[in-house]
């Protein structure tokens, strides 16, 4: 593959632009040197060739800034193997983003057969190096220690970790297993799974364990059972004895209390709260015989003050008339309010108004319009200003007109003279344009001579007669493709069909054996004799069921017996008869099947015979020996088909040309006819300087007349602005006059009317002031009367010395402070009414009370002595005596209690015993050992049915046996990893030694001349070492010594690392053909003197594909040209 | 009459899952066999079914579990309080059902077996056999009573049919003679996957495993509920259980940023969410580029956000391109190279070393024939991290 032209159509800055990557000519190198500066956009080039490649990234793109993603496109025309030239175009659509020059959908595998199924990461990978892989690629392939194997494959992959990779997967399965390992996760694991397996049968509930803890728990229940009954009998008794005691105790007291309420008087128990009421009786007479007094007091005190505070009889009609009056307002307040204020300030209001008049008639004496009604001139505010508008732009018109028309007058005067107008060579140039396109046949004829070589080259080692095959025409490639593989194919059935037929020969030959031995061994005794045993039985069975002797019976004990051996015997055959059929059974089938693979292998002996008759008809086609072999087809047909395009395209460039040199000649003949036209008139040699010249003379003076133009068009635009400004000044003072006709300074110019502007704006201000004062004073009088009117109209109702029409307020002021005397005193008057009433009603109600306690009294000492007594004595003598008669009915209750809750029998006991004094201690002793030994009896339950409980409730390990589950699922995963890893890493190593064997020859060849010319003069040679572990790279100094790679320095290695890829490279385009090879500023940091090594490195890599190599140094380009023969240079597309 | 059809509940197995090392789920599925189970008593009771069939493997213990006895007794016991009997046979795993050793299960309990093979309930005759054994290699179906006259006849049976890919024969039975035995319906139980055949007016379902315990059994997590009548039976089907284990396939191949990578796995983690069950997911991922932990690592980042979803496993593939071997060399020799003698030898070592060093019971992990799968996946993994390291 090669890539000829790279187009960035809409990509990143880029729009419409191509790098040309033209192929190289005369034998030279493929090298193509892009240049340009930083952010030239040298990296977005090389990525839009891998998005051509691959496809464009589907989402973020990183060069959509410019064009949105959906618009990006990218193309160029690549060479492709056995196709040609092909020009194709990558969108960023998802699907079908593949297309043609015309925009049509191409198969994705027309690439991919091309990269060899390489994807994008290992074409980057393989193909392209920057300057920071080739200084950092020493350091990682220092990793290889310089294993062989593991060097060539970064040499051809590109891929310097294999080393660290393989450590790493190694050191993963070590971590899972390695054998003695203690902290491996499979030991650990396992160490858990043991702990678990024992938790869980130690912790499994047994059904003897079940039966046992069952058992346990039912003997203590029994146990506690009993000694609950003794404990309740013992609390039975302890109960009874307190009760005896208690009764004893009690009868003691009641005797006593008997004895004293005999000295108390009779009658019935008080009843509940009597004491109380008693005692608030008495204090409510002597509280209402008090209160009685006091209203007398306050009745007296009330009547007097009713007697000095009589009615006043002009009061209310003052009241009315005021009331009027605070109903009047002035400016939305209440009269009274402002009445003060707005008599003081009309005299103010007037003196203002005065004043603003003497100030209009000032500013209509300025406006020269004394005679005028101030109204007149009074404009409204948007009036004037449309007045001010309209009069600056008359003055704006005005100015616009007079600087134009200066304009004009200056320009006619700088334009000047008109110059000679130019002739019409139009046709001279065409013929000059043509002339150009074919003066140079340089490029084609070095082109013919480029395929001259290249037949030579290609016809090298072909029989003479390779042109005559040609023509005859060569097998399709297909056909030959197809036939080897025919060959290889039939080849490969027969041999497995011959291994199919030995191995079905000889499992019949088995077959066939175990059916002898089969057929040879015994089937004991067949099925006629084991009817006749039991027909036998069952005669001998007749016969004694018709005699029942101990003869016949003894003989049916026998047939029964050889009864029962024929069957078994005969059971024991059919076994051995049934093996054997099955044995025949086999034997046919391994008889079927070797036949079958005979009859394979016979048609494949056919098959093959036809295919080496095929094989002599093509090798002769191909003019090679009858008996070569296929495989050694598809190389000469590919050289045949090579030597016929190279000697196709040596006759194209030829035609080429040929047309070339014709064309030139009749350009030629054009040019001299077109030159004599405009009267050039000379020889065919000094013919295109005469025409140069005249058309640059030419353009000269079209320069001038362009020039004298252009500022002929530029008086005319100045003379219709001037125009346009005339206009506009008329426009503008017909309006003015418009606005100014009906007011008294009609007339008066533009530049007159805004001078007087600020006195027509303030006469405007002065003339709302005027208008606003004249009304307040009108108002202000009209206040006045109505409050003179009211002070008049209370005179007449209450006479005072004041006059109501020059001092109204004086009036009202009077007769406001009389309604208010007349007010407070009928307050009084009757607050002492109210409190009078309310006395006399009190002194009436506290008499009443005071007879209902009599009353009350006398009810509550009904039926009780002591007579004689005050109620206070008497009540509390009669009081004790009931509380003597409470406590003994209490202590008869409780001896009751105590008799009634103990058993009758053991109370009975108990009481014959009192006095007693240790008893008590006794019964009490008796029931403590009761109850220690009820609880531990009860403790030794419930502990046996913790026991059973905590038993049942260990055998539910759930979260163990989860966990158990769980590890072993992990191991299982685990212990396939690690065998992945394994195989892996040997698997791998394997195939890195096979890599060093194939590799080694041509590959070693390659690093060396690298190496050494890319380190010279430092070292001479590399060598391969044998050792224990495995091949090693060395590299060979020029006196001889030699120092492993890992010996050697940081730098040595890059240089190193660089020389495996070149031969990594060659080994590729050797193998599948070549791929360009992109290589970004990899010689930044070098000096000069390994630059240049380095650029001949590319150079190398050019004779075996394409190199690409994109720098922004000026200096690496000027060496790559002299370094490089034929290198093209390409700049950067802007 | 409406009956739930369930078998192979194996109450007290485990789940075997590596999702289960979340504490959480862990925690939450330690009881997921009993839990499900429970569910099924509910559905019943809910939806007033007329019978309880359980068609064998109630138990999976190896030893006597008398919780998980209790706990079956107790929900049984409270599906017949509800009024929705139960009939049951006895599989290959239920030793805890020998009422010799264990004693009666109940009232509303009925445990079809060699001397009481059949009972009738409302109109319905059940028939069914149980396993007296672990292993029984001969078919129950000569054994089983002949169809009761004037009833529907309904049959249970725990047996592995013709055979099933995975599953040893246990009392082996062809369907077509199962189908023409002369039953209306038959129960059946041993096979975890759920499915039914049908034969005319005759219908044979295996309801599947309610709880599936690893990605084998993903299948499962279902009971049926059939409707006895005039003409075939009608079956639907219902999900059970707590976890579920779902396989997705995600396509990394257009990833060209660990953005993208996240953006996919969380799409296919978010997808796999089902509100009513918890989800262990396995992962098989097609890239060029990322190892199995690189993606384990980014998944489990992403399902710290994700409710309800765990992860099983993660198997990572090349993607499917047509790679020209001469190109890829190392594949090429790599591929070469399994062909050796020498390395087929010291293949089996290095499997045999670790096999030997795997407790028994997961020593088939790394059975011979899977070594051609191995070698597949080794090659893929030094790919895979050649790349990645490289890249990283």
């Amino acid at each position: 593959m090669r890539l000829n032209r790279l187009d960035l159509t809409r990509y990143g800055r880029f729009s419409d632009a191509q790098i040309d990557l033209p192929a190289p000519t005369g034998g030279t190198a493929d090298v193509t040197v892009i240049y340009g500066p930083n952010e030239a956009g040298k990296s977005t080039a090389f990525t839009a060739f891998l998005e051509l490649l691959y496809g464009m990234k589907p989402r973020d793109h990183p060069y959509d800034f410019r064009f949105k993603r959906s618009d990006l496109l990218v193309g160029g025309e690549i060479d492709l193997p056995n196709r040609g030239p092909v020009v194709l175009q990558r969108n960023s659509k998802r699907a079908q983003s593949l297309l043609d020059d015309q925009g049509r959908p191409v198969d994705e595998t027309l690439l991919t057969a091309a990269l060899h199924g390489l994807g994008r990461d290992d074409y980057v990978e393989r193909f392209s190096l920057d300057d920071e892989g080739l200084r950092t690629g020493g350091a990682r392939i220092a990793s290889a220690k310089g294993d062989l194997g593991q060097l060539l494959h970064a040499g051809v992959s590109g891929l310097t970790s294999m080393a660290g990779t393989l450590d790493e997967m190694a050191a993963r399965a070590d971590k899972f297993h390695k054998k003695g390992g203690r902290g491996t996760a499979l030991k650990l694991g396992k160490d858990r799974l043991t702990e678990i397996g024992r938790d869980l049968r130690e912790t499994r509930l047994t059904p003897d364990r079940d039966r046992e803890l069952g058992a346990a728990v039912a003997k203590a229940l029994t146990a506690f059972e009993l000694a609950d009954a003794d404990l309740i009998t013992a609390r039975l008794r302890e109960a009874a004895s307190k009760a005896a005691q208690i009764w004893y105790d009690t009868s003691k007291e009641i005797s006593a209390l008997d004895g004293a309420l005999a000295s108390y008087p009779d009658g019935p128990d008080l009843r509940k709260g009597a004491a109380e009421q008693i005692a608030r009786l008495v204090a409510s007479t002597t509280e209402k015989t008090n209160r009685i007094a006091e209203a007398d007091d306050n009745i007296a005190a009330h009547a007097a003050v009713i007697a000095d505070n009589p009615p006043d009889p002009a009061a209310d009609a003052l009241a009315a008339e005021l009331a009027q009056l605070d109903q009047l307002t002035f400016d939305g307040a209440p009269l009274m309010a402002r009445a003060t204020t707005a008599r003081s300030d009309l005299g103010n209001r007037i003196s203002d108004r005065d004043g603003l008049r003497h100030q209009i008639d000032q500013t209509l004496a300025r406006l020269s319009c004394s005679d005028v009604p101030m109204s007149s001139l009074a404009i409204a505010a948007h009036q004037l200003e449309d007045l001010a508008q309209a009069a600056q732009a008359v003055v704006t018109a005005q100015t616009a007109v007079s600087s134009t028309a200066n304009a004009v007058t200056s320009a006619k005067k700088q334009q000047g003279a008109a110059p000679p107008e130019p002739q019409d060579l139009s046709p001279l140039q065409a013929a000059w344009d043509r002339w150009q396109t074919v003066a140079d046949l340089t490029v084609q004829q070095n082109a013919v001579a480029v395929e001259t070589g290249r037949l030579a080259t290609a016809v090298a080692g072909l029989p003479t007669t390779w042109s005559a095959l040609v023509d005859a025409g060569l097998p399709a490639r297909e056909t030959l493709l197809e036939h080897t593989q025919d060959m290889l194919a039939v080849t490969t059935k027969r041999d497995s069909a011959q291994a199919e037929l030995d191995a079905r020969d000889v499992e019949y030959r088995l077959a066939q054996s175990r059916r002898l031995a089969d057929e040879a061994g015994s089937s004991a005794i067949d099925a006629a004799m084991t009817a006749q045993a039991r027909r036998l039985r069952d005669t001998a069975w007749q016969t004694h069921r018709a005699t029942l002797s101990v003869p016949s019976a003894n003989d049916f004990e026998a047939a029964m017996h050889n009864d029962d051996d024929a069957q078994a015997s005969f059971n024991a055959g059919a076994d051995a008869r049934g093996q054997l059929a099955t044995a025949h059974r086999d034997e046919n089938a391994a008889q079927v099947l070797r036949d079958k693979a005979q009859d394979r292998l016979e048609r494949l002996n056919q098959d093959r015979d036809t295919l080496i008759a095929q094989s002599a008809r093509l090798a002769g086609s191909l003019g090679l020996a009858h008996d070569t072999p296929a495989a050694a087809f598809s190389d000469r047909h590919a050289a045949l088909d090579h030597a016929a395009k190279s000697a196709t395209q040596l006759a194209n460039a030829k035609a080429d040309l040929e047309t070339l040199s014709d064309r030139r000649s009749s350009v030629c003949m054009d040019l001299t006819a077109a030159a004599k036209l405009v009267g050039i008139a000379c020889s065919k040699s000094d013919l295109p300087g005469h025409v140069h010249a005249a058309l640059t003379l030419q353009d000269s003076v079209r320069q001038t007349w362009a020039k004298w133009d252009s500022a002929n068009q530029s008086i005319t635009e100045l003379e219709e602005i001037a125009a346009q400004a005339a206009a506009d000044n008329e426009t503008a003072d017909s309006a003015l006059t418009a606005l100014t006709a009906t007011l008294p300074v009609a007339g008066r110019t533009a530049q007159d009317l805004i001078a007087a502007l600020p006195d027509l704006r303030s006469l405007q201000r002065l003339h709302s002031d005027h208008e606003k004062i004249s009304g307040r004073i009108e108002a202000l009088k009209r206040a006045d009367a109505q409050l003179c009117a009211s002070a008049v109209r209370i005179n007449t109702i209450a006479p005072d010395d004041d006059d109501p029409n020059s001092n109204p307020l004086a009036v009202i002021d009077q007769a406001r402070s009389r309604v208010a005397c007349a007010n407070s005193a009928s307050l009084r008057r009757g607050s002492a009414q109210v409190l009078h009433s309310r006395e006399v009603i009190t002194k009436r109600t506290a008499s009443d009370a005071i007879q209902r306690a009599q009353s009350d009294l006398q009810a509550c000492f009904q039926d009780q002595g002591a007579q004689d007594l005050l109620p206070p004595a008497r009540i509390a003598l009669l009081t004790e005596r009931d509380a003597l008669r409470a406590d003994r009915k209490r202590l008869d209750a409780v001896r009751t209690v105590a008799r009634t809750g103990a058993k009758t029998a053991l109370f009975d006991t108990e009481l014959a015993m009192l006095p007693d004094a240790a008893r008590a201690a006794g019964v009490q002793q008796l029931l403590d050992d009761a109850q220690e030994i009820r609880d531990r009896a009860r403790d030794a339950h419930r502990e046996a049915e913790r026991l059973y409980q905590e038993a049942y409730d260990a055998s539910d390990r759930s979260e163990l046996a989860t966990e158990q589950a769980t590890l072993l699922e992990e191991l299982r995963d685990g212990a396939r990893r690690a065998a992945v890893a394994r195989l892996g890493v040997l698997a791998a190593k394997g195939a890195l030694r096979r890599l060093a064997t194939e590799r080694r020859t041509t590959m070693l060849r390659d690093v060396e001349k690298a190496f050494v010319a890319i380190t010279d003069p430092a070292w001479a040679s590399v060598d391969v070492w044998s050792q224990a572990e495995g091949e090693k790279l060395v590299g060979v100094q020029p006196d001889g010594s030699v120092v492993p790679v890992d010996m050697m320095s940081t730098g040595t290695m890059g240089q190193l690392y660089f020389a495996l890829r070149v031969a990594g490279y060659r080994s590729f385009a050797r193998d599948l053909g070549p791929l360009p090879m992109i290589l970004d500023d990899i010689m930044e940091t070098f000096d000069d003197g390994r630059a240049k090594a380095s650029l001949q490195l590319c150079a190398d890599i050019g004779t075996s594909g394409q190199a690409i190599l994109f720098t922004h140094h000026a200096h690496l380009v000027d060496l790559a040209r002299a370094t490089i023969d034929g290198v093209t240079i390409v700049d950067m597309p802007s | 009459m409406r009956l739930i059809v369930s078998a192979d509940t194996h109450l007290g197995s485990p789940i075997r899952s590596a999702a289960l090392r979340n504490l959480a789920l862990g925690d939450r599925l330690k009881q997921a066999s009993r839990d499900t189970f429970k569910d099924i008593v509910d559905l019943a009771i809910v939806e007033n079914v007329d019978a309880l069939v359980l068609a064998g493997d109630i138990f999976d213990s190896e030893f006597p579990d008398l919780k998980s006895r209790a706990f079956l007794v107790t929900q049984l016991l409270r599906a017949g309080d509800a009024g929705v009997p139960t009939v049951l046979i006895r599989g290959n795993h239920d030793a805890l059902l020998d009422h010799t050793a264990q004693g009666d299960l109940g009232p509303n309990i009925h445990l079809l077996q060699k001397n009481t093979p059949s009972v009738e309930l409302g109109g319905v005759a059940f028939h069914g056999l149980s396993f007296e054994k672990a292993h029984v290699s001969k078919s129950f179906l000569p054994d089983y009573p002949a169809p009761s006259p004037g009833l529907i006849n309904v049959g249970l049976m725990h047996t592995s049919l013709g055979g099933t890919h995975g599953h040893d024969p246990y009392a082996p039975c062809p369907e077509h003679d199962l189908l023409a035995h002369g039953y209306d319906l038959w129960c059946l139980g041993h096979i975890h996957a759920p499915f039914e055949r049908r034969s005319g007016p005759v219908l044979a379902v295996m309801p599947g495993i309610p709880q599936p315990r690893h990605f084998g059994e993903r299948l499962g997590g279902s009971v049926a509920i059939v409707t006895l009548g005039q003409g075939a039976p009608e079956l639907e089907w219902r999900n059970v259980g707590h976890l579920r284990f779902v396989e997705t396939k995600v396509d990394l191949t257009d990833c060209t940023d660990q953005q993208e990578v996240l953006r996919v796995l969380g799409k296919a983690l978010h997808d796999a969410q089902d509100p009513q069950r918890d989800t262990a997911m396995r992962l098989r991922v097609v890239t060029a580029r990322y190892t199995a932990d690189d993606l384990r690592a980014l998944a489990n980042e992403l399902l710290e956000g994700i409710d309800g979803v765990y992860l099983d496993k993660i198997k990572t593939s090349p993607p499917d391109t047509p790679i020209d071997d001469r190109a890829d060399d190392l594949l090429r020799l790599m591929r070469e190279e399994l062909h050796e003698a020498g390395f087929q030898q010291a293949s089996a070592q290095v499997l045999e070393d670790l096999r030997s060093a795997l407790p028994a019971r997961i020593r088939d992990a790394l059975a011979d024939d899977a070594l051609d799968d191995l070698l597949e996946d080794a090659l893929t993994e030094v790919s895979l991290s050649l790349h990645g390291m490289d890249t990283q």
